[in-house]
C-alpha cells in the first residue's frame, strides 16, 4: 500500500506537471480575456499531432520548434478571425464558439492524420528509473523535468518581459491597463497564443509519454478539473492544481479503478470539478466573485 | 417584430398576446400541420427523417426553455435524454408499465434529477455551471456504462404498445412522434407568455434584480431546469421506443453539443427556433452521410477526412452564425420574409 501510494505520488507529479503546464495556459487566457475555451484540449491535440506528422519529414527537434510556431499562429489567428468580432458578446455565445472552434481543429487533425494511435520516434532514452527505489517511466522524468523548465521560464517571461508585464496588468484590471497604454487587443491575441504554445507543448510531452491518438483532446477538460481546482484566475492555482489532479487521479484513480470499478480513473478529473464547485466554487487561490445589483 | 403588414390592427388584448399574431403567420401554420399530417405520402420511406427532427426538437424545445429563456447554460442536455430512455426501457421492460404512462413517468424522472442539477445553480452560475453540466454529463455516461447490462449499457426495449395498437411501423411511430411535438411544442410557445415565462425571462436577464421583484430564484430555475430534463426525458422516452435499441453512444458529450448547436443555430429567444435548429442539423447530418460517398466517389482521396467532416462543417457554420447572425436562422428567416414583403422597394 505505501509503495502504491509512494509510486502513484511521483508517478502523478509527473504527469500533474504537464497538466499543469496545459492548465497555465487555460488560466492566462481565462485571466486576461475572460474567455473559457473549451477548445483547449482540441490546442493540445493540434500540437501533438502536427508535432508527430512533422517528424516524418524533418528532425524531431526542428518539428517541435515548427510545431509551437504553427500554435502561436494558431491562436493569434483565433484571436483576430474568430474572437475579436465576438468581442463583448454574452458568456453562451463565447462557450459555443470555442467549442466550434475545438470541432474544427479536431476535425482537420484527426482528418489529415487519422484518428489512430500513433507514436513519436524514440528521441528520448526508454525503460524506467528507479527514484529511491521507487520505478518511474524515463519518458516522464524528462516530461516533467521539460515542464518544470517551461513553468519557470514562463514565470521569468511575465515577471520581467514588457508583454508579460502588460498582459498581468491586462488581467488585474482591464480597464486601467487600457487607459495606460497597454493594447488589448495585443494582449488579447497574445494571450491566445500563449494558450496555443502551452497546449501545443503539453500535447509533444504527453505524446511522447504515451502516444499520440484523438483522445489527447479529453486532456483539455484535465486541465479543466486543475483550473477549477486551483481557481480559475489564479495563474499559481493552475500550477497547483495540475499537479493536484495528476497526483488524485494516479492514487485515488487507479486505486479505485484497479480494486473496486474499473474506467475510473478517466472520470475522477470530473469528481473534482462537481466537489468543488460546490463547496468553494471560486476554488482554491481564486478571487471569489461577488456580485453587485 | 416592429414589421408588421399595415391594416392589421389589434384591438383586444387577446389578439397583441397571440402567439400566431398575423394572418400570414395562421395560415402558414395550418399549412405546416397539414405537410406534416400529410407527410408519410410525399417523403415516403424518408419518414424517418421527420421522425428524427420531431424527437430531436422536443429534447431541443425543453434546452431553448432553460437556455433562451432562463438564461441557465447546460452542456449535458443528452445527459437527461439517457436517463429518459434508460427510464422508459427499464419501466415498459422489467416492470410492464404500459407505454402511455412509461414515457411521461421517464419524463418525471428526468424533472426531478434536473430540479436536483438545478440546486447548485443559485450559488454557481455563467461558466461555472456549464462546466459543472458538463461534469454531470461525463459521470451520468459513466455512471449508465457501469450499471446497466453487461459492461456496454445496452438494453433493448419493446415496441410501444397503445391499447390494442403495437407501433411497429415507420409511419404509426411518425404520427406517435408527432403528436407529442406538436404538444410539447404548443405547450413551450404558451408557456413562455405566461407568468412563468415572463419570471423565467426575469432571472434571465437579472436574477437578482428578479429575486428583489419577488421571484423565488431557487423555484424557478430549479423548475427551468426540470422542464429542459422533461423534455429531453421526454425525447430519449421517444427515442428508445423508435429504436428499440438504447446504448449510451447516443447520449455522449457529442449528442449536448449537437443540442445546444441546435438552440444556437435555430435561435435561441424564439418558439420557432428549437424546430428549426433540430430540422437544419438532423438535415445537416443526413445530407452529409449522402454526400460523403458521393464526393468519395469523385475524389478518392477525399476517404480520409469523409469522417470528420462533419465536425468541421458543423464547427464552421456555427462560428459563422454566431459572428454573422446571432438570432439564429429563426432571424434570418424574419429578415427574409422583411425582405420580400417590401420587395422590390426596399423602404
Amino acid at each position: 500500500m505505501a509503495e502504491f501510494l509512494a509510486s502513484g505520488l511521483l508517478n502523478g507529479l509527473a504527469v500533474g506537471s504537464i497538466y499543469a503546464l496545459i492548465a497555465l495556459g487555460f488560466a492566462l487566457l481565462y485571466k486576461s480575456t475572460k474567455i473559457l475555451n473549451l477548445a483547449h484540449g482540441e490546442l493540445v491535440l493540434f500540437g501533438g499531432y502536427l508535432a508527430i506528422g512533422l517528424t516524418h519529414f524533418v528532425p524531431f527537434p526542428v518539428a517541435v520548434i515548427l510545431t509551437l510556431a504553427a500554435a502561436a499562429a494558431l491562436g493569434f489567428a483565433v484571436e483576430r478571425v474568430i474572437m475579436r468580432p465576438l468581442f463583448g458578446q454574452p458568456v453562451l455565445s463565447v462557450i459555443i464558439v470555442t467549442l466550434a472552434l475545438g470541432y474544427i481543429v479536431r476535425g482537420v487533425m484527426v482528418g489529415l492524420w487519422g484518428g489512430a494511435t500513433r507514436q513519436f520516434p524514440t528521441v528520448l532514452p526508454t525503460g524506467t528509473v528507479s527514484l529511491g527505489g521507487l520505478a518511474v517511466q524515463r519518458v516522464g522524468v524528462y516530461s516533467a523535468a521539460t515542464a518544470l523548465v517551461l513553468l519557470v521560464v514562463f514565470w521569468l517571461f511575465f515577471r520581467y518581459s514588457l508583454v508579460g508585464i502588460a498582459m498581468r496588468a491586462a488581467a488585474n484590471e482591464q480597464l486601467t491597463a487600457s487607459t495606460l497604454g497597454v493594447s488589448l487587443r495585443r494582449v488579447f491575441a497574445y494571450a491566445w497564443a500563449f494558450a496555443a504554445v502551452a497546449g501545443a507543448v503539453g500535447g509533444v510531452l504527453l505524446g511522447l509519454w504515451l502516444g499520440v491518438n484523438f483522445a489527447l483532446g479529453a486532456v483539455g477538460l484535465k486541465a479543466l478539473a486543475a483550473v477549477i481546482l486551483g481557481g480559475l484566475d489564479s495563474i499559481p492555482g493552475a500550477i497547483v492544481g495540475g499537479l493536484a489532479i495528476g497526483v488524485i487521479e494516479t492514487t485515488i484513480g487507479g486505486y479505485i479503478d484497479a480494486h473496486i470499478i474499473y474506467g475510473f480513473k478517466d472520470i475522477v478529473a470530473f469528481v473534482v470539478i462537481l466537489v468543488v464547485l460546490m463547496i468553494r466554487p471560486y476554488g482554491l487561490f481564486g478571487t471569489e466573485h461577488i456580485e453587485r445589483l | 417584430m416592429s414589421a408588421r403588414p399595415a391594416g392589421d390592427f389589434k384591438i383586444t388584448y387577446a389578439q397583441d398576446m397571440a402567439v400566431l399574431h398575423t394572418a400570414f403567420y395562421r395560415w402558414g401554420f395550418l399549412l405546416l400541420v397539414a405537410a406534416l399530417l400529410l407527410a408519410p405520402l410525399w417523403l415516403g420511406n424518408r419518414i424517418f427523417l421527420l421522425t428524427t427532427i420531431g424527437i430531436f426538437a422536443i429534447g431541443a424545445t425543453g434546452l431553448a426553455l432553460l437556455t433562451g429563456f432562463t438564461g441557465q447554460i447546460s452542456l449535458g442536455h443528452a445527459a437527461f435524454m439517457a436517463i429518459g430512455a434508460y427510464s422508459t426501457a427499464a419501466l415498459t421492460g422489467a416492470l410492464r408499465v404500459p407505454f402511455l404512462l412509461a414515457v411521461p413517468l421517464a419524463g418525471l424522472v428526468a424533472f426531478a434529477l434536473g430540479a436536483l442539477v438545478a440546486l447548485p445553480s443559485l450559488r454557481i452560475k455563467g461558466l461555472y455551471l456549464a462546466i459543472a453540466t458538463l461534469a454531470f454529463q461525463f459521470l451520468t455516461d459513466y455512471a449508465i456504462i457501469h450499471a446497466v447490462g453487461e459492461g456496454l449499457g445496452a438494453i433493448s426495449v419493446r415496441a410501444p404498445r397503445i391499447g390494442p395498437w403495437i407501433l411497429r411501423t415507420e409511419t404509426a411511430m411518425y404520427y406517435l412522434v408527432l403528436a407529442v411535438w406538436l404538444a410539447a411544442g404548443a405547450f413551450a410557445a404558451n408557456l413562455v407568455r405566461t407568468r412563468i415565462g415572463l419570471a423565467l425571462m426575469a432571472v434571465r436577464d437579472r436574477d437578482y434584480a428578479a429575486q428583489v421583484l419577488g421571484i423565488n430564484l431557487l423555484a424557478y430555475k430549479a423548475l427551468a431546469f426540470g422542464l429542459a430534463a422533461f423534455y429531453a426525458g421526454i425525447a430519449g422516452g421517444l427515442w428508445a421506443s423508435y429504436n428499440r435499441l438504447v446504448t449510451p453512444e447516443h447520449f455522449t458529450i457529442i449528442q449536448s453539443i449537437d443540442y445546444v448547436a441546435m438552440v444556437v443555430m435555430g435561435g435561441l429567444t424564439s418558439v420557432w427556433g428549437p424546430h428549426l435548429g433540430a430540422a437544419f442539423v438532423t438535415a445537416l447530418s443526413q445530407g452529409l452521410k449522402v454526400l460523403t460517398p458521393m464526393l468519395i466517389a469523385i475524389a478518392p482521396s477525399f476517404g480520409q477526412i469523409a469522417t470528420p467532416l462533419r465536425e468541421i462543417v458543423f464547427g464552421a457554420i456555427l462560428i459563422a452564425l454566431l459572428i454573422w447572425e446571432p438570432g439564429g436562422l429563426a432571424m434570418l428567416l424574419r429578415k427574409l420574409k422583411r425582405l420580400l414583403d417590401l420587395w422590390p422597394f426596399s423602404y
